[in-house]
């Protein structure tokens, strides 16, 4: 080691020794260092563009001859189909025929699908499957598609009872609710915002969620609506809380974070009059309400809501119409509104039973194409829409009966 | 921190080198530099998913600098120094079938995303260079050699935004994530950079006055930007290139 450096300082000192001569050269070393940044700045050096891998069907439409006589309503011939779903269901008059039909499909840009879009088929025996391939050729989807005629029915009275729940089949992260048709199958008639929470909340479990069963309550199961704290996500989109609800409609996951007062898309369509709604909660409300910034607003309890609205599902230009969360108290097209004036906080089973306040007359041809819809709204907070509310508020809801009467 | 404990080890012991005699501090040349610093991280490729680049702006970012050459021989030199560089990036960049995990505290989001992603990063490094110098003339000189870098700050963050995830895969619900804070897509991995990075260093010097002159420098990190566990991001690697003015001193 000793040697080495000496013979180190050696050659040191054979240096040191001349003047140092500096010329003016510009020197294709420092030229090419300079070409070596010029090629980390260039950007236009990309691939060929990649395969879609998407593999949906994004819209069903069903032509047929006379489209007056097959269909309810002429909006019902197009379905747009939200991403999550994998079921297409055409409702179309009682006495159509549906043993040779060809809907047709828009897919994801580059996708295909077996059997043929447009291929002609008999729906009268159960669903038709279809599967879709992404134009990778990675991903596939299957879906059903139905077309059930439907007979135009005069109920006197819906039974909610919230006793068929589970967990949602794709993630098995948050309950989902069936309600139970009139010939005893499920449906599918209640959403709630469940799926959005998911997307903030990643790490919480089934019971964590806004609405969540309620195994014992005021009869069999009851459902639990609460108000949770959003988290980290929530508080960077200041979107700090979810207020539990469950209405009658679909939500759109689609639009959950970029429009989410659009994403709860409520009401189903009804063909009977409804004439009052009755049912059991309890209301908790949380301890503090906080305003959109997460602060406290003193000496202000929340307050919750249990509405049903019955509106026109369709404007006079003949365009469907679906209440969101900005209007579905408030659009022109509302026919009667059945609102419980005060949630009053109680921890006990407390009945309501309240009436729809009529806004105009029922048009009975309408009422039987499926040209009314219907919106029950639970919410644990009212202002739960524009973020504002208690976070562990908590409304449960049992028993809901919507009685219905014909115009005389 | 260990890595002030090995810069430190390593300065003593080059120093301690060089105080064998005291012709070998004679000989030493030393400078001072200021530089303009441009990059702080890039993709080792641009992928497939990278269909455009809306925008890439390299910022207002400098290197300053103390460096010494040890001449070996007319020709070869040892060279090292320490620099403190401030380096980011502001990308924004159109994407397509780009993976992403959208991260905050404990929760996450992970899917498959097309539209937009801005991307922003800004670190402070010093580092420590050790090159072999090489005169190509009297002017000019060639290095070449390794760096060690240690970040006193870090910070990596962006968003994506103007498009739709699809959640977890191509056939998971599709998301639409908006423009606006809190309607698209924020992620935050500052706590996930490495702070101590070493890679490849090279530069050149233009000694056109006897006390000033130009250079250039590149540096190309051999680990990643990110610790090795950290895959919501693809590889990205240090990297910063510097031109500027040194001033001889010694």
């Amino acid at each position: 080691m000793n040697r080495i450096l000496s013979n180190f300082a050696g050659y040191f000192k054979f240096i040191a020794m001349e003047q140092p001569r500096v010329k003016h050269i510009y020197n294709i070393g420092t030229l090419a260092v300079l070409s070596v940044f010029m090629t980390f700045m260039c950007t236009s050096c990309f691939g060929d563009e990649p395969a879609n891998c998407e593999a949906d069907i994004e819209a069903a439409v069903l032509h047929v001859n006379d489209p007056e006589s097959f269909f309810y309503q002429l909006t019902d011939s197009l379905q747009t189909v939200m991403s999550t779903d994998t079921a297409i269901v055409f409702t179309v008059k009682g006495n159509a025929d549906v043993t040779s039909l060809s809907p047709r499909f828009t897919l994801t840009p580059g996708a295909t699908i077996i059997p043929a879009n447009g291929s002609t088929h008999d729906f009268s025996q159960g669903p038709v499957y279809y599967t879709v391939t992404s134009e990778d050729g990675r991903w596939t989807r299957r879906y059903s598609v139905k077309v059930v005629p439907t007979f135009h029915t005069v109920a006197d009275t819906l039974f909610y009872d919230f006793e068929h729940y589970e967990l949602e089949t794709a993630s098995d992260r948050y309950y989902t609710w069936h309600n139970v048709l009139s010939d005893g199958s499920l449906g599918n008639d209640w959403a709630t915002a469940n799926a959005g929470y998911r997307i903030s909340m990643s790490t919480a479990k089934p019971m964590d969620y806004p609405t969540t069963p309620l195994v014992q309550g005021y009869d069999g199961a009851a459902v639990c609506l609460t108000t949770r704290d959003t988290g980290p996500f929530g508080k960077m989109a200041n979107k700090r809380l979810a207020a539990g609800n469950m209405f009658l409609g679909t939500f759109d996951i689609q639009i959950a974070m970029s429009d989410h007062l659009h994403a709860t898309r409520f009401g189903i369509p009804f063909t009977s009059r409804p004439d009052h709604f009755t049912g059991y909660y309890t209301y908790e409300p949380g301890e503090f309400v906080q305003d959109f910034y997460g602060n406290p607003i003193p000496n202000r309890t929340d307050t919750a809501d249990i509405y049903a609205v019955f509106y026109r599902n369709h404007d006079a230009a003949g365009n469907e119409i679906v209440l969101y969360g900005d209007n579905v108290l408030s659009s022109s097209q509302i026919v009667a509104v059945a609102k419980l004036p005060y949630v009053e906080p109680t921890s006990q089973w407390t009945p309501w039973n309240v009436k729809f306040e009529y806004r105009e007359e029922i048009d009975e041809e309408l009422l039987s194409n499926r040209g009314y819809s219907l919106a029950i709204v639970f919410s644990s907070s009212s202002a739960g829409g524009s973020f504002v509310g208690a976070i562990g508020s908590r409304l449960c809801v049992d028993k809901v009966r919507l009685i219905c009467t014909t115009e005389e | 921190m260990s890595i002030t404990r090995i810069l430190t080890t390593i300065m003593l012991a080059a120093f301690t080198a060089m105080g064998i005699q005291a012709n070998v501090l004679d000989s030493v040349k030393v400078d001072v530099r200021l530089g303009y610093t441009v990059g702080g991280t890039l993709p080792t490729r641009i992928g497939h998913e990278i269909r455009g680049i809306n925008n890439f702006n390299l910022g207002l970012n400098f290197t300053i600098a103390a460096e010494a050459t040890l001449p070996l021989n007319k020709r070869w030199a040892l060279h090292s120094g320490l620099r403190y560089e401030i380096g980011g990036m502001d990308v924004d960049s159109r994407v397509k079938n780009y993976d992403i995990e959208v991260v905050k505290g404990d929760e996450s989001l992970s899917g498959v995303f097309n539209g937009n992603v801005r991307i922003k990063s800004a670190q402070r490094r010093i580092s420590l260079p050790i090159q072999a110098a090489y005169n190509l003339s009297d002017a000019v000189t060639l290095r070449g050699g390794l760096f060690m870098g240690w970040l006193t700050h870090r910070r990596f963050w962006g968003w994506a935004y103007d498009g739709y995830m699809r959640e977890g895969t191509p056939i998971g619900a599709k998301i639409e994530l908006g423009t606006e804070p809190g309607d698209r897509g924020d992620f935050e991995f500052d706590q996930n950079m490495r702070i101590m990075q070493w890679g490849l260093d090279v530069g050149a010097d233009w000694q056109f006055h006897p006390r000033w002159g130009m250079f250039a420098e590149l540096t190309y990190g051999f680990n990643g930007l990110f610790k090795s566990n950290f895959h919501s991001v693809q590889t990205l690697r240090p990297m910063y290139g510097s031109l500027g003015i040194l001033y001889r001193i010694k």
